[in-house]
């Protein structure tokens, strides 16, 4: 991220230099995964450990069987409900409190008090609501997302330049119209940087669900595998579901500093 | 990176006349939630009357029960935090301050932190049982990330001239990490901790519920397992009151320590 950049930036230009730069500059994740093999050939044994070369090929052959793939539509599903719910409706409340008075009388304390509320906590509750399986899931990720939207959102909307307001307001822009055209893309940032910080929320939050209140999805599989002793195959999963997590955290950041380049 | 939530500014405090006027909200939910289950207008499992709640919550208070359930949680979640902000203060100082140590720890920062970690459960329990063990090491696992983060941020950009002026003054390298690098960093290093603090507690509770036994989560999800809908709800408020009252004495420790920030 930043600073692996800044890292790249002092190398000379041209295709072999960019090569090197990128070569020294994940070299440590190699490294790791060295100490790793070693450690589990020589050290501790495959059963609690195994070489990550194995889990590379475990993981290959559970994508080729195909399996793991329903599994993995059925989490990516659910965050996607969740997520896409929590910005709706936090982008809503947020926009609505910095507006509204009421609004934002009525919901303060309430979000303080949610935002209190570690939200893994939420998950027997949403089983009580829903029972076991993907309503509990989408509802604890909806609920565990929304507070760092709502948050960054209202305080987004709350500091948008008071002179753009006025401005619209001279030139008899109406309250609606208003809403659309100023405040909302003025917000605009502050909502990506919301989504942002809950991307990662909706992933642990999906896995708890998953393991505690689900029979499919990448959470379950992990578990299930786990309690049934198929150690080789626990690891190939939390590795596939790793580099998942990891690519979207990724392809998000890379999508909101385009969409966000003129700042 | 911009994964951590705002926390160090207070969005959400209100002075004290403001502060009863607001409450109302959380007073008309409440008479709501009691009318609508006293007229059986929902089942009982899916939201019994607050005043069972609240009666559940007093027997379990009275006997004991609940505070020696949270008390181990709290024990597990602290233990973690602490053995975190230990490991991660330490791993985001030497990065903020040494180009080799930067080197090695920032792609395994980079790659680890949006990793779940909390999908490594089942290998915490192969390694280190179901015990308090496994729960401590994955809460500090999760931790460590957010504090060596913003530590590296602070101590990365500690004013040099300050670091200049006491290596002329002659202190030597131990000192000035100590005395000058240290302080310097100390406003990002709680701001690591005030996000970490959540998710030691989210990490404890989800290997409560799993491996059962003590602790808040297990409380929680046996009452959904016994059919007793009070049960997890009382434990809930529980869990929202500690949550609020860790999060006010961070803030207020924060403005202890950083009195001149």
């Amino acid at each position: 991220m930043a600073a692996g950049d800044a890292i790249r930036s002092t190398r000379p230009g041209g295709r072999l230099g960019r090569v090197t730069a990128a070569l020294v500059q994940w070299l440590p994740l190699g490294i790791v995964a060295v100490l790793w093999e070693a450690l589990s050939r020589f050290l501790v044994g495959g059963d609690l450990l195994p070489p990550v070369s194995q889990v590379v090929v475990n993981a290959t052959d559970l994508l080729l069987q195909g399996e793991v793939l329903g599994h993995l539509s059925v989490s990516l599903f659910r965050v996607a409900i969740g997520l896409s719910a929590s910005i709706v409706g936090g982008v809503l409340l947020g926009i609505g409190m910095a507006q509204f008075r009421a609004v934002e009388d009525f919901f303060d304390v309430l979000l303080t008090m949610t935002y209190a509320v570690p939200k893994t906590a939420l998950v027997p509750l949403a089983i009580l609501w829903l029972g076991v399986g993907t309503g509990t899931a989408v509802l604890v990720i909806f609920l565990g997302t929304l507070v760092p939207i709502v948050v960054n959102t209202y305080n987004g909307a709350s500091s948008v330049d008071e002179k753009l307001r006025w401005s619209a307001e001279m030139l008899g822009t109406s309250d609606r119209r208003r809403l659309r055209k100023v405040v909302l893309p003025a917000t605009y940032p502050a909502i990506f940087t919301g989504v942002q910080q809950a991307i990662p929320f909706s992933f642990i939050v999906l896995i708890s669900a998953e393991m505690v209140a689900s029979r499919r999805g990448m959470g379950n599989l992990i578990l299930s595998y786990g309690q049934l002793g198929n150690y080789d195959q626990m690891f190939a999963v939390i590795f596939l579901f790793s580099l998942v997590a990891f690519a979207t955290v990724g392809v998000f950041n890379r999508l909101r500093s385009s969409v966000l380049a003129w700042e | 990176m911009g994964m951590s939530v705002n926390l160090p500014g207070d969005e959400f405090s209100m002075p004290g006349l403001a502060y009863l006027k607001s409450v109302y909200s959380v007073v008309l939910l409440v008479v709501v939630w009691e009318v609508v289950a006293q007229l059986g207008l929902v089942y009982y499992a899916f939201l019994p009357p607050f005043s069972d709640v609240l009666v559940r919550l007093v027997s379990l208070s009275l006997s004991g029960e609940l505070v020696f359930h949270a008390f181990v949680t709290l024990r597990r979640a602290f233990a973690g935090l602490l053995l975190a902000i230990a490991v991660g203060t330490l791993v985001g100082l030497l990065m903020g301050r040494s180009r080799s140590a930067r080197w090695f720890f920032e792609p395994l920062v980079n790659f680890g932190y949006p990793i779940p970690k909390i999908s490594l459960i089942p290998v915490f329990i192969l390694w280190f049982g179901i015990g308090d063990l496994a729960k401590v090491l994955l809460v500090a696992t999760d931790c460590v990330f957010p504090i060596v983060v913003n530590t590296y941020r602070g101590a990365e950009s500690v004013d040099e001239k300050l670091v200049w002026s006491a290596e002329m003054m002659g202190s030597s390298r131990r000192r000035r990490f100590r005395r000058v690098i240290l302080p310097a960093a100390l406003p990002d290093v709680l701001t690591g901790i005030q996000i970490a603090l959540p998710i030691s507690l989210i990490v404890t509770f989800v290997f409560e519920m799993i491996s059962g036994g003590v602790g808040l989560g297990s409380l929680e999800i046996q009452g959904v397992r016994e059919f007793e809908p009070t049960i997890v709800f009382a434990t809930l408020i529980a869990i929202m009151v500690i949550g609020l009252v860790l999060d006010r004495a961070l803030r207020v420790l924060r403005g202890r320590l950083l009195g001149w920030e």
